[in-house]
C-alpha cells in the first residue's frame, strides 16, 4: 500500500507500544491480534527501531498481511491485516 | 509448530534477561518451548531468589549502568519475561536435579512457580534432539 493509502486506512484496533523496547511491541501486537477478527486492520505504534523489521516478518510467518509502515515524528505506525 | 529447546546454564542477570527476551519471542511465535535449567541457572529458580539475582556475566564493572538502563527502557525483569512467555505459549521449565541440589533444592516445592518439574540430563538431550532450535545460554 502507498503512504497515502495507509494514512486513510480505517483501523479496527490500535496498539500503542511506544513506551517499550524490543520485544515489547511484538508482544503487544501478538496479544492484540488475538482480540480482532480475520480481515480486521490493526496498527502498532512503536518507537523501537528493531520493530520495523521484526513485526512484518512475524506477521508474514503467522499468516497476517503486512500492509506497510508510516513514519511519524519519533515513532512509526505499522499496519497489519489479520489473516 | 516449531519447537525450541534451551539449556539454561547461566544464572546471571544479563543472561537470564537474554533468555527471557528469546523466550518471549518464541511465545509471540507460538512455539513449544522446553527450558532445561543447568548448574548456575538453578540458583535463580530457588524459591525467593528471583529478585536476588544481580550479578552480570560480562562487563560486571558496569552493572549499575546496565540495571539503570533496563529500568529506563521499561524492560520487564527476567522473571516477568518468563512469566509472560508461559502465559502466552507452551513453555515448560525443568530443573536438572543435580543443579537443584547444589543450591539446596531437591523437591519441586523448593523452586519458584515457573518451575514445572525436576529432570535428568537424558531428557534434556532428547528434547534437544527433537527440537527445531536448540540454544545453550
Amino acid at each position: 500500500m502507498t503512504q497515502e493509502e495507509l494514512k486513510i486506512l480505517e483501523i479496527n484496533k490500535s496498539v500503542d507500544a511506544r513506551g517499550t523496547a524490543c520485544p515489547g511491541p511484538l508482544l503487544e501486537a501478538k496479544k492484540a491480534i488475538g482480540t480482532i477478527s480475520s480481515g480486521d486492520i490493526m496498527e502498532v505504534l512503536s518507537a523501537d527501531e528493531g520493530t520495523k523489521r521484526d513485526i512484518p516478518k512475524w506477521a508474514n510467518k503467522k499468516g497476517h498481511e503486512y500492509l506497510g509502515t508510516v513514519e511519524d515524528s519519533g515513532f512509526f505506525k505499522i499496519y497489519l491485516k489479520k489473516g | 509448530m516449531a519447537k525450541l529447546c534451551i539449556g539454561l546454564f547461566s544464572g546471571s542477570l544479563d543472561k537470564l534477561t537474554a533468555a527471557g527476551v528469546i523466550l518471549s519471542g518464541a511465545a509471540a511465535d507460538d512455539m513449544d518451548v522446553e527450558v532445561f535449567v543447568l548448574l548456575q541457572g538453578a540458583r535463580a529458580f530457588i524459591k525467593g531468589n528471583e529478585s536476588k539475582i544481580d550479578n552480570l556475566s560480562e562487563a560486571s564493572h558496569l552493572k549499575e549502568e546496565f540495571i539503570n538502563a533496563l529500568e529506563k527502557l521499561n524492560v520487564p525483569s527476567w522473571y516477568e519475561f518468563f512469566e509472560m512467555s508461559k502465559d502466552m505459549t507452551n513453555v515448560k521449565i525443568y530443573i536438572c536435579s543435580l543443579a537443584g541440589k547444589i543450591w539446596g533444592g531437591e523437591k519441586l516445592e523448593h523452586f519458584n512457580d515457573l518451575t514445572d518439574d525436576i529432570c535428568g540430563i537424558g531428557e534434556y538431550l532428547t528434547s534437544a534432539e527433537e527440537s527445531d532450535i536448540h540454544m545453550f545460554i
